[in-house]
This record gives C-alpha cells, structure tokens and sequence, in this order.
C-alpha cells in the first residue's frame, strides 16, 4: 500500500503552505497572549503542540487511502449525529450552549467533526447519483434531509457559527454537482418564510442582538456592538504598516474581545498594517486554489467532490472570520484556520488538509 | 453527455475560485479603507482609549519684590503614587508605606486595593520622607516631581501675595490676580491603560510630560518698606488694644504700592491654619468712614473751585452748629478760624461752613473726581468701591457731615490714593502693584507704566493744601505725633466712628483712628496711610496712627536713602491736643539710630532674613538682601566701621 509514488506525489507544497500559516499564527497568539496573565503553558506553546498534533492527524488521514472514507461515509455520518443527539441529552454546559460531550477519558464538540462528515457524505452519496442538466428538487430531498438533521441539531445547541458552516459547506457542494435554476428559485422562495420563522421562533436574542449590532454597531457600543467597534478601531489604527510585533497597543491593552482566538486577526492586522493583512490574504487565497486546483485534477468523482468540499470548508471559515475581523460580516464565532489558537479548528482543519493531501497524492494512482 | 456536466463542473470550480477572489479583493479593499484612508480617526479613537493623563501640578512663576528679593517661590517636590498592579505584595507593601505615609495598614490597603492602578500616596512630600520611601525600593511605587508653593518670608507681604491651594490655583491676592500669568501648563504623566481602564506598567511607556514653568512677577512692592509698615503697624494695634489695622505705603507721583500692610496677618505657608478675618486684605476689602482726613479733598476742591481763600476765616460757633436740625459739635470750642486751622485742628464746623460754601453737586464731583465711590483699578481681586450717596439723594444735614467725612466710606487704598493726587501735584494715579511681567528665559514680557487716571486739581491748589496740611502735624495740631525728624510732613489725622451694626447709628465707643500724609513735603516721595481700627487706648488718630506713621515714614526714608531737607525746624517736643506723644526714635543725619553702637557692621551670618530685618531696624542701617534663607555672607565683615556711602549687603542661602 505504500507505494513509493505516494512519496514522489506528496503535496509538499500545501503542507509548507499551511506550515507557513500556522508558524505566522504562533508568533500572531504569541503577541496576542502576552498581555495576559498565564497560569501554566503559555498559548503560543500550546498552540505549537496542537499544530505537532494537527499534523500527525494530517499525516494519518494522509497514509490512509481516501477511498476507503467512501465505504465507512454514512457510518460516520449516523455515529457523529448519534453524538449530536447526545449532546442535547447528556452534553456539557457551559456559557448558555451546550455543546460538550463527555466521552470517558476526553470531551469533545461533536459539531465540529460534523464539518468533515457532511463532506463525507455527499462526496459519498453524489458519486453515487447520476446527475443530467442539474439537481431537481426532487434530488435535493434527499441530500436536504440529510443536511438538515445535524444542522438543526447544532442550531439547537446552540452553535449558529458551526451550524451556518455545515450548511454552507453543503450548499457549496451542491452547487458544485449542480442545482437546476428552477429547484434554486423554488429552494430561494421557500427560505424566505423559513428565515422569517427561524428569526421569529428559532434564532436566539444574542444571536439577534449580533446581527442587529453587525447592521449598526453603535447602537450598543458597550454592550454588544463593543466586539466590532474594537476590532476595527484596531485594524484601522494599525495603518499602512502596522504598530510592529508586540506593540499593537489596542490588543496588547485588551481592549479587542477573543484576542487569541476568534479575532486574532485583528491583532496580526494591528500590528502588521495593511501590508500585512495582505500577505495573509494572499497565503489563504493560494490555500483555496490549491484546494481547487486539487479538486480539479482529480480523477474520480468522490476525490474531486472531497476535495471541493474541503476547500470549501476552509473558504467559508476564512471568508467569515476575516468578514467578521474587519466589519463586513456580524460576529459569528468562527476562527481563522491554522491562525487562530484553539486545538479542535486545528484538529478539524488539519484533517480537511490531510484529505487533500491524500487525493493530491493519490491522483495518479488508478 | 457525459462532458457536458464535467465541463460545467470545472466552470462552476472556477466560478468558486473567482469568487474567492472576488472576496479576497473585498477583504483586501475594506482593509485599505480602515488602515489606509480612515487611519487618522481610528488612530485617535485608540490613543484616547489607551492613555490615561494624569494631571501633574504646573510650576508657578515666582514672585519678587522690586529689588527681585523673592516674596513667593515654587519649589520641587517629589509627588509619590503606586501602580497597584506592579505591586508585588501588596499587603508587605501597605504595611512597609503606611507608617512613611503616616497613616494606618488597613486603610492603605484598602486604598490600594480600591484603585485600579494608579494612585497618588503623597503628594508634594517633603525630601525626607521621599527618601525613606525610595529606601523601601518598592516596585510599583514611583516618584515625579511637583511645585509648591512656598512664601520664604512667611507673613511678610502676605496679604498682597495671597496663597495658592492644594490644586495649583492662587486663591487670594497677586496669586488670584495674576494666575493666568504666573501658573504654567500643566504637566501631565501619560499612562497607558487597558480595556479594564488599569494602568500598564511603566516600562510600556508612563511617559512624563514636564509642563512649562509660568511668568515671574515683580512687584512695586519692596520688602524691607513692607517690613517696616507691618511691623509699625502690629505695635501701634497692640499697643492700642485695637481690634485691626491697615497701613498702606505708595509712592505718590506713580501710584507704586511700596507697602501694604494688614493687622492681623498669617503665614501663607499655612493659610488654612487662620480664620477668615486674618486672610482678608482690608487694605482693599473694607470700606470705613474716613471721617477728617476727608477735609483735605473738600479743602482742595473748595480752593480749587474758588469759592475760598486760603485766608479765609469761618465763624466756628463756639463749637457748636445747627444745620439741617441736627447740632454739629467740635472737640475744642474755636469762634473763628481760618481754613488751614481749620484743617490744623480739624474743626468740623468749619468743614460744614466750607461744605456749604461749596455745594452739593461740586463737592460730589470733585469726590468722585477723587476717586471715592469707586474701585481705584488696584491689580488685587476683592476690592470694594467704598460708599458714596449720588448727590441727588443728598438730604438735609448730608452735604455738613459729607464734608467731615461721615456718611461717606472708603477704602485705604482710595484715601492712600486721593491723598498721592494732592501730593504729586494734581494727578490721581492708578495705584498698581505687578511692576513687570517676566518669563522663565528672563525675557520681560510685560512692562506696567505708571497711569494717570485724570488730574482733579491744579498743581497750585496742591500746593496750597500740602502747605495747610503741614500745619496738621506743627506743633498745636492734631498730628504732631506724625512728624519725622528731619522732613517736612504734611498729614491729616481721621477720628471716624463707626456704625454699630446692631442699632445701625454710631456707636459711643467704637472708633476708626486714622493718619494719613506724605513726606517730604516739598517733593513727596511717599504717601503713607495708617488706619487702627477700634482702639481701646485712645479714638484719636493722631494718638494712635500718627505715632506709626512717624515711624514708618522715618524709617522708609532712611531705607529708601531720601535726603533730610534743609532748614527744618526741629522736632515739636509738645505732644497732640489730646495727649502726650510716646518716646519716638531721634534720628541723626548720616542714616544711623541712637542707643546702638553706630557704624559698626553686626555679624548676621546664621540669621534668617527675619532677624537680619530686625537688627537692620533697630540699628538703622540700610542692608541690601540678596537671596533666601540663612545668612551666609555679609559685606562689609563683622565689626568694621560703616561709612554711609558703604554699599551693606548680606547674601542667604536657603538652608538644606
């Protein structure tokens, strides 16, 4: 199984590409951390060991054939939604969510690997179904359903971020098999009800109140408009060429709420400037071609759909986390991939990156 | 049919890329708009959310008198605070400053523990206790420097300088006045906070910035003359069991305050140690009746008017006259007398006659072309107009007793000034303090001419009057007190009583005595006034302020090194109508007192200016002062024989 191909044909590319995003993460928490007062592992140490951890997980999914992920796809989908169901039964409060579950010797959010699962499963289930002139609504309700059901699951939680993520994610990889414009009008018309009754019955007043603080932040400035008041005030004081390393003055004073994590961009922004925010724009816009680019060289139906969903993935995490960072999009707690401290994104992205890795290096090998 | 969706699969992967792009473009383009085009106002929306400005006490400019000897002088002191949060034990730290502090652990602690982070332990401390507190080597207690005020002549002068507060703002006289100029911008220590509003630590940049020192001062004032007048003023109210006393010392022809004294005083140094009775400049702040020294400005506008001549006779009455059904009394019964014995023995009938002679309307005019009735412009805040009826509420017996100076207030400084107007020849001049503004380089900033306000007699009728009045001090007049050996003095006593507050008519025994004059008489170098308020020994002014006038005036001139007349007749030996004058110091030609070893230079080394000041007194000796503090240098050396064309000095040095 290990063929010496797999050696010849690694993506080494993607993996100092997303080496170089997390070494520019570790020095961005370092400074962002260093104004607080730590008890035990600084952050930046042990975001290095979550990154030692990522990239073994990387390398694991790596030596794996992906094929295989084609057979176990809906045991995985049916074990992890099993899990989400658990969590609303026995899941681990804390701060108003439940999202937690105790699982003997480690706790883990079950919401989260459900980003790869959905993935999984229709790369699974599209390979399989032969699609002419674009989806009908009648083959979207399958697919539909199976979206639904862990999406509502995580919107009960509740964890609107992970929630918008997977059914992002899969609408991405939709539109990437096909919607006939008629079944996306229909879908589009039918939304409008559905949000109007998820905003009325569903969506609760801190995630109202995030949305009607994105649309005029100084309505609370305080309050709930204070996160993206700060975080713009720091980006736009970091000017051209930023306040240098370790002198940002609004996050090493902390002033921006979920520095090290969720708006760890802001401080990399206050600190390098404008010139910096650009480097790291470009580094993720390569990342996402790349993934593309993988998608499109591959040669079987479920790689390329993978890889289109993986892609995606890291699109729509990118996409909000920096939307949210510089005020064009509400505050979603989404963090930056392979930027922003936290061990589960880290886990969660370094396995979409291991996925692709695997089908990069496998596209030669029918 | 099977390409067809492949290829449309590869379109919508470059759909999905091209719309990456698209969003990374919009990224890239917001970032500019806030790091680029709305830099400016996001930059200073941060810096106000960081820095935290601590206010630090400007410097004030100092204070000098004329000759530039220092009258008040700001002087750096160590302000002590604490950052809580560099506080490594806080509870050891309380414990160890409490004590140094001079108050309790726990109500330090406590202190400490309710800041956020910065907080000021003491400030402005003195350099002892500064040092015992640096010893410590605490982290998280630092030190920055900030003025005091501090007056190095305690009392002296006190009322004209005024005092500053515990924030750097002066509360009371030339301090109040003349704020703006002497405080400089304040300082400020920049801190830097976070989001909770604590401080950061120092090393990220608590950055002092120093404010400028303000505008020094130089005063009309002259040290030594203030001496002198305070001090002849506090004996002449002790000895008279008076209640207080004002006496003001101006320099005629320009309207220079030399001297303005106030009885009782207190030591700016301490203000907040004295009543509010003590801290009040009645020099300024208290109008009273003037009662005879009145006389000289209607005897002056009378002859100025024409209506008399300076030989005119006037029917006293026997001491007793009924105008406008109410009985005018005189202390001693004349039948008739002529205006300069009028004004020789203060006779109140005669001043109605002249009154009368007069009218209300041109009496009323040349009072207010006096000044009387409104503020004399003096650079000191608080100052009142005194009280004087418009003539055309003017009743009955008003224009009689207007006349004599009843019925009418004023304050020291509107006398001091009205009398300098008929001793520099006609001119009423604005009476001013500040001589010269000038900034910490040594730059003079602004200079203070004197001012004329207007002339209100003619310099003839001045001279008319100044003659008349040297009769007042002559022997057989009132004022004889008042004479100065070696001068020619013209004066007028005042014997005012005062309005009891509680029945609102004039009280039997309470009395404002009063002597006001100028000397030499032939060219006025000072108009002194000397005011006693309620004394217990005798109401006469010319018992009780003439003494101080004599004295004061003695002892100016020798200071001020003006040259005895010629020709003067010798010193009436005869006391007052009232009363028998006390013993006064006989003064010589040639600058030096009797009953000290004349002409030999004491040792002053060690003394402070203060006792320097009282030897220079008693022995007569005119000592230039350079400097503050102790005494370390004297010209000429201990026990050599002074010639009067010795320049004397003696130079301090402010002990450690």
């Amino acid at each position: 199984m290990f063929d010496r191909r797999l050696f010849t044909n690694f993506d080494w590319t993607l993996l100092a590409l997303v080496l170089v995003i997390c070494s520019i993460g570790v020095v961005n928490i370092y400074s962002a951390a260093s104004s607080y007062r730590e008890i035990g592992t600084p952050f930046f140490i042990k975001q290095l060991y979550w990154i030692t951890a990522g990239i073994v997980l990387c390398l694991t999914v790596c030596s794996l054939d992906y094929h295989m992920l084609e057979d176990f796809a809906y045991w995985l989908y049916g074990g992890i939604l099993f899990l989400l169901l658990a969590v609303l039964v026995v899941g681990k409060t804390s701060m108003g969510a439940t999202r937690w579950i105790h699982l003997g010797f480690f706790t883990m959010q079950p919401s989260e690997p459900m980003k790869i699962v959905i993935i999984v499963t229709f790369a699974r289930f599209f390979s399989r179904y032969p699609v002419f002139q674009g989806l009908t609504l009648k083959d979207l309700a399958y697919p539909l359903m199976l979206l639904g059901a862990p999406a509502l699951l995580i919107m009960k939680q509740p964890d609107l971020g992970t929630a918008i993520l997977v059914v992002l994610i899969a609408g991405t990889m939709l539109l990437y098999v096909g919607v006939r414009w008629t079944s996306l009008a229909t879908l589009f018309a039918a939304a409008i009800p559905l949000v109007y009754g998820g905003w009325r019955f569903v969506l609760h007043d801190y995630q109202k109140d995030r949305i009607y603080n994105f649309l005029n932040p100084d309505l609370d400035p305080q309050g709930s408009g204070y996160h993206i008041i700060q975080s713009k005030i720091a980006v736009g004081s970091g000017a051209t060429f930023g306040k240098g390393f370790l002198h940002g003055t609004q996050s090493q004073l902390r002033f921006l709420p979920e520095q090290h994590t969720d708006f760890a961009f802001s401080v990399f922004a206050e600190e390098w400037g404008f010139i910096g925010c650009l480097v790291m724009v470009v580094l993720y816009l390569f990342l996402i071609l790349w993934g593309l680019g993988i998608a499109s060289r591959c040669n079987d139906r479920f790689g390329s759909l993978l890889a289109v969903g993986v892609s995606a993935m890291l699109f729509w995490h990118i996409v909000i986390n920096m939307g949210m960072v510089i005020g064009l999009f509400p505050v979603v707690g989404v963090p930056l991939p392979f930027f922003s401290y936290g061990g589960t994104s880290m886990v969660t992205s370094m396995v979409g990156v291991g996925i692709l890795m695997n089908i990069s290096m496998r596209r030669f090998m029918f | 049919m099977i390409d067809k969706p492949e290829k449309w699969a590869r379109v919508r992967m470059r759909l999905a890329a091209a719309l990456f792009g698209l969003f990374c473009l919009l990224v890239l383009g917001r970032s500019f708009y806030l790091q680029v085009l709305q830099k400016d106002r996001l930059v200073k929306i941060a810096e106000k959310q960081h820095q935290r400005v601590v206010p630090l006490t400007p410097s004030r400019g100092a204070i000098y008198d004329r000759t530039g000897a220092p009258l008040a002088v700001s002087i750096e002191m160590d302000s002590c605070y604490a950052e809580t949060r560099n506080l490594e034990n806080l509870p050891d730290a309380a414990a160890k400053l409490a004590p140094l502090l001079g108050t309790t652990k726990d109500q330090l602690e406590a202190k400490l523990k309710a800041s956020k982070n910065f907080v000021w332990l003491a400030r402005r401390m003195p350099p002892e206790a500064a040092q015992k507190i640096r010893d410590l080597d605490l982290d998280g207690v630092g030190f920055v420097k900030e003025s005091k005020r501090f007056y190095p002549n305690s009392e002296v002068a006190a009322h004209v300088l005024g005092f500053t507060g515990m924030d750097p703002g002066g509360l009371e006289g030339v301090e109040k006045k003349y704020d703006s100029t002497i405080l400089g911008n304040t300082g400020f220590l920049v801190t830097e906070r976070d989001a909770l509003g604590r401080d950061v630590d120092q090393k990220k940049g608590t950055e002092g910035k120093s404010g400028t020192k303000g505008n020094n001062l130089y005063l009309t004032l002259d040290k030594n003359v203030q001496y002198i007048a305070e001090k002849e003023l506090a004996k002449a109210v002790e000895t008279n069991q008076a209640r207080a006393g004002i006496a003001v010392v101006m320099e005629p022809d320009t309207g220079r305050i030399l001297a303005m004294a106030n009885y009782p005083t207190f030591n700016p140094n301490s203000y907040f140690k004295y009543q509010g009775g003590a801290l009040r400049n009645r020099a300024i702040s208290d109008s009273f009746e003037p009662g005879s020294t009145f006389k000289i400005f209607l005897v002056a506008s009378a002859l100025e008017n024409r209506v008399i001549g300076p030989r005119d006779y006037f029917n006293c009455e026997n001491g007793s006259y009924n105008v406008g059904g109410r009985t005018i009394h005189d202390t001693h019964r004349y039948a008739s007398l002529n205006v300069p014995q009028i004004l020789k023995y203060s006779s109140n009938i005669g001043a109605a006659k002249i009154g009368s002679r007069l009218g209300p309307e041109r009496l009323y005019q040349a009072l207010t072309g006096f000044g009387f009735g409104d503020r004399t412009d003096v650079d000191l805040p608080g100052e009142t107009g005194g009280y004087l009826r418009q003539q055309s509420k003017w009743y009955g017996v008003d224009l009689a007793t207007i006349s004599f100076g009843q019925g009418v207030s004023a304050t020291a400084i509107q006398i001091a000034t009205a009398v300098s107007a008929v001793a520099n020849g006609g001119n009423l001049m604005r009476p001013y303090l500040v001589e010269k503004v000038v900034d910490d380089t040594g730059q003079v900033v602004k200079e203070i001419a004197p001012q004329v306000k207007r002339r209100v007699i003619s310099p003839e009728t001045a001279r008319t009057v100044a003659r008349m009045l040297e009769g007042v001090v002559d022997e057989g007049g009132t004022g004889t007190n008042a004479a100065v050996e070696g001068y020619r003095v013209a004066g007028k006593t005042g014997t005012a009583q005062k309005v009891d507050a509680a029945t609102h008519g004039y009280s039997a025994s309470k009395r404002t005595a009063s002597f006001v004059g100028f000397v030499p008489l032939e060219k006025p170098r000072l108009t002194i006034l000397v005011v006693v308020d309620e004394p217990k020994t005798s109401p006469y002014g010319g018992v009780v302020a003439a003494p101080a006038f004599s004295a004061i005036a003695q002892q100016a001139l020798c200071y001020l090194k003006v040259p005895p007349e010629k020709g003067i007749r010798k010193k009436v030996q005869q006391g007052p109508r009232e009363e028998a004058p006390p013993p006064q110091p006989v003064m010589e030609e040639g600058g030096s007192v009797d009953g000290v070893e004349t002409g030999t230079m004491p040792n002053f080394r060690g003394m402070s200016m203060r006792q320097v000041l009282r030897v220079m007194e008693k022995s007569g000796l005119n000592v230039k002062l350079q400097g503050s503090g102790r005494a370390v240098e004297q010209h000429p050396p201990p026990g050599s024989r002074i010639s009067t064309q010795d320049q004397v000095w003696v130079r301090f040095v402010p002990s450690a």
